[in-house]
């Protein structure tokens, strides 16, 4: 019999470094572009596209971030965004979860056939309701105004749906049961019972929805019609006209904006972290 | 008292209803992209149009093709908006933009418009569905400082290839060991070739459905081709992949010439070197043939309600609103002087030869735009661009590029075919489509 050989402890160390130093470097390439916008908000004008490229400039131009938020109506477009950003992601969290329940507890002729309806609805691209949407929204006189941009939200997200079903699949029904036996209604029990087990994938939802909500260009773009209801994200556009318009990009004031545009998101995503990584692995992960 | 009451709501209804009547809504949605900038002085300007004209412009500032497309589907297109080339003539052609012949034939402004601007604005029913608000020519920017210290004399309207040629010879500046050059004497976006191919006189037709490249082009080519293999000029794919503003090359002094639009509003304000501007060099003893280019334009909504009003507007932002004057589109206006004066920096470059040259010696836009018409500019560019990306790559000859014609007019042919199939071609244009194919050569 042949005897084992031991382990040497270089082998899982040496896999453990080289997975470090790959992660290490593909997390280097993946913030480069971010590192290029930072360094490019604080150059001057000219050293944007030198070679060969300074990473680190001399002096910092710190009044590109001064002219960023002067140039524009920046204030504005932050209140008209976050009129937007808040009810989207309080309304999607909400009719999310609320369809998902009913997909994960209650059992009803055709409910697996409506939720793989619900869950196709995925697979159509947005230029294939685009023009049935806008029509609709047109005829409701709805154009040049935030409603089509907040009242979609109301009706759930397919993906939010499935994720929060999955979720709620994992929570044990003895609370709900007992509950039930206090006489609280479903939708008590939803409110008080099921939601409070359910942050983090609540916090998932509500974070990316706050994601993809903030950094909307293209829902914006459709519907609005008057510069004074515009987004940070059109702004950010208008911005690149404003250059453009003297036939000149300032490249280093527009990254300044853009960056601050970003902020936000980088901030929200760092405290939201842990729940993210919970909420995914525990709802995806059924 | 009660019939007192009643007797007074009655009257009281009356005279509401005898009043003067309530004045006809006359805004006109202005569709275009526009800066914060341009918002402001558009709304300062248009209080002084509406005290004029009775019509108010409301400007959309967010443009696009979907939400055009969107806003056209609804029923609620813009009334005036930016159209370019390439979908002016398809929206034409399914009757959504007005023809504006009509208007623009009772209106001083269009005899004032430079004969290419009238022409880019015939599409090929001869109806007029846009009117361009911007043209240029274009020239050879230079590094005087550069060109004093290789002892060269300034280019003139006299200089030729062959002197463009020697002088980035002398201008590039080898790298250290023999790697890349540390200046390259110039660089030539691949967009101007059509501009050289008009110099070398090659037979270009205007609004051709068909692609052809006479020898003259093949020449151009060539020698297009020649200064990248020379090494005086930068390989073009990097400098895209880079995603450098040709300005900045100059700007940086990693060339010392550069074509380029003339006037550019971009350059005139970002170039801080010593710089001048020379006309395109002649080709040979070949009398010169510059150009001006008028492509994208403003149009106008058919399902526009006020079509006089649309009009005015658009004539207004053409010919008079200051946001857009000195506007080049208008033969009456001194514009090399109008814009030095706006841009005083100007003086003394050499602008004003460019552009005085490019109206004694037009010879109409080479532009592909122009070139050819907007049914078939899609389908030749998608089928040419690769066979000149491998071109400039080295990876092709120009004799594999002529060689490769028949076959992308063939594929151009099987598209138009199957844009006539489409059932929201209006007859007349149908016909008029079908002619020009008839009569394009085989």
């Amino acid at each position: 019999m042949r005897t084992p050989r031991p382990l040497s402890p270089a082998g899982p160390l040496a896999r453990i470094g080289l997975t470090y130093v790959a992660l290490v470097a593909l997390g280097v390439l993946f913030s480069l572009p971010v590192v290029w916008m930072l360094s490019s908000s604080l150059h001057e004008l000219a050293a944007v596209f030198a070679q060969p490229y300074r990473w680190r400039p001399v002096p910092l131009h710190w009044e590109n971030y001064a002219r960023a938020v002067t140039v524009l109506p920046v204030s504005r477009f932050l209140l008209n965004t976050v009129v937007i950003t808040v009810p989207v992601m309080l309304a999607t969290a909400g009719s999310s979860a609320l369809v998902a329940y009913g997909f994960a507890r209650f059992r009803f002729p055709g409910r697996d056939a409506l939720f793989a309806l619900c869950l196709a609805t995925m697979m159509l691209p947005g230029q294939v309701t685009m023009i049935p949407l806008y029509l609709g929204f047109a005829r409701l006189g709805w154009v040049d105004t935030y409603l089509p941009l907040i009242v979609p939200s109301l009706f759930g997200s397919p993906f939010y749906i499935f994720l929060l079903r999955q979720f709620f699949l994992t929570i044990p029904r003895d609370s709900e049961e007992a509950a039930l036996l206090e006489g609280a209604s479903r939708l008590r029990i939803w409110w008080s019972v099921v939601l409070p087990q359910a942050r983090p994938a609540l916090a998932t939802v509500l974070v990316f929805t706050f994601l993809g909500t903030w950094n909307d260009f293209f829902g914006p773009l459709l519907y609005l019609n008057s510069p004074e209801k515009a987004t940070l994200t059109l702004g950010l556009n208008l911005m690149k006209a404003q250059v453009l318009g003297s036939g000149v990009i300032e490249w280093n004031v527009l990254m300044a904006a853009s960056l601050l545009v970003l902020l936000p998101n980088v901030l929200l995503f760092a405290l939201a972290q842990r729940h993210i990584g919970r909420g995914l692995a525990l709802g995806v992960g059924r | 008292m009660k019939a007192g009451r009643l007797l007074l709501a009655g009257w009281a209804l009356l005279a509401a209803g005898c009043g003067p009547p309530a004045a006809p809504d006359r805004t006109i949605v202005y569709n275009c992209t526009a800066s914060t900038a341009d918002i402001a002085a558009l709304q300062r300007e248009q209080a002084g149009f509406l005290a004029r004209t009775g019509i108010r412009v409301k400007l959309n500032p967010f443009s696009g093709e979907e939400k055009l497309y969107a806003m056209m589907a609804a029923g609620q297109a813009p009334d005036v908006f930016y159209t370019n080339a390439a979908v002016r003539d398809r929206l034409a052609a399914e009757g959504r933009l007005l023809d504006l012949r009509p208007w623009a034939e009772a209106d001083p402004l269009y005899a004032r418009l430079r004969p290419e601007v009238r022409a880019a604005a015939e599409s090929i029913d001869r109806g007029v569905y846009s009117l361009s608000n911007w043209t240029h020519t274009c020239g050879v920017y230079y590094n005087r400082a550069a060109f004093a210290a290789a002892g060269i004399a300034p280019p003139t309207s006299a200089w030729t290839w062959a002197d463009l040629v020697a002088a980035a010879r002398r201008l590039t500046v080898a790298g250290p060991a023999g790697g890349r050059p540390e200046r390259y004497g110039v660089f030539i976006p691949a967009h101007f070739i059509e501009a050289l191919e008009q110099m070398n006189h090659a037979p270009l037709p205007r609004a051709a459905l068909l692609l052809s490249l006479p020898p003259e082009s093949q020449e151009v080519y060539a020698a297009y081709l020649a200064l990248l293999r020379e090494g005086v000029m930068p390989d073009v794919r990097r400098v895209q992949a880079l995603g450098m503003q040709a300005g900045q090359l100059l700007q940086s002094g990693r060339v010392a010439m550069l074509v380029e639009a003339v006037p550019h509003p971009g350059l005139i304000e970002t170039l801080t070197i010593d710089w001048g501007v020379a006309p395109l060099p002649r080709f040979g003893a070949k009398a010169p043939l510059y150009f001006r280019s008028a492509s994208g334009g403003l149009s106008v909504s058919a399902s526009t309600p006020r079509p006089a009003d649309a009009w005015r507007t658009l004539a207004w932002l053409v010919g008079e609103a200051a946001l857009y004057q000195p506007n080049p589109v208008l033969a009456d206006v001194d514009f090399a002087r109008a814009w030095e004066a706006k841009y005083p920096r100007l003086r003394g470059t050499g602008f004003a030869e460019v552009w005085r040259l490019s109206e004694q010696h037009a010879g109409g836009d080479p532009r592909y735009f122009v070139r050819f018409a907007s049914w078939s500019m899609m389908p030749v560019m998608t089928r040419l661009q690769p066979w000149l990306d491998r071109l400039w790559a080295g990876e092709a000859t120009v004799a594999e590029v002529v060689a490769a014609v028949p076959e992308i007019n063939a594929g151009v042919r099987a598209d138009l075919a199957r844009q006539l199939r489409s059932p929201g071609l209006r007859p007349a244009w149908k016909a008029a489509l079908e002619r020009a194919l008839a009569e394009a050569p085989p």
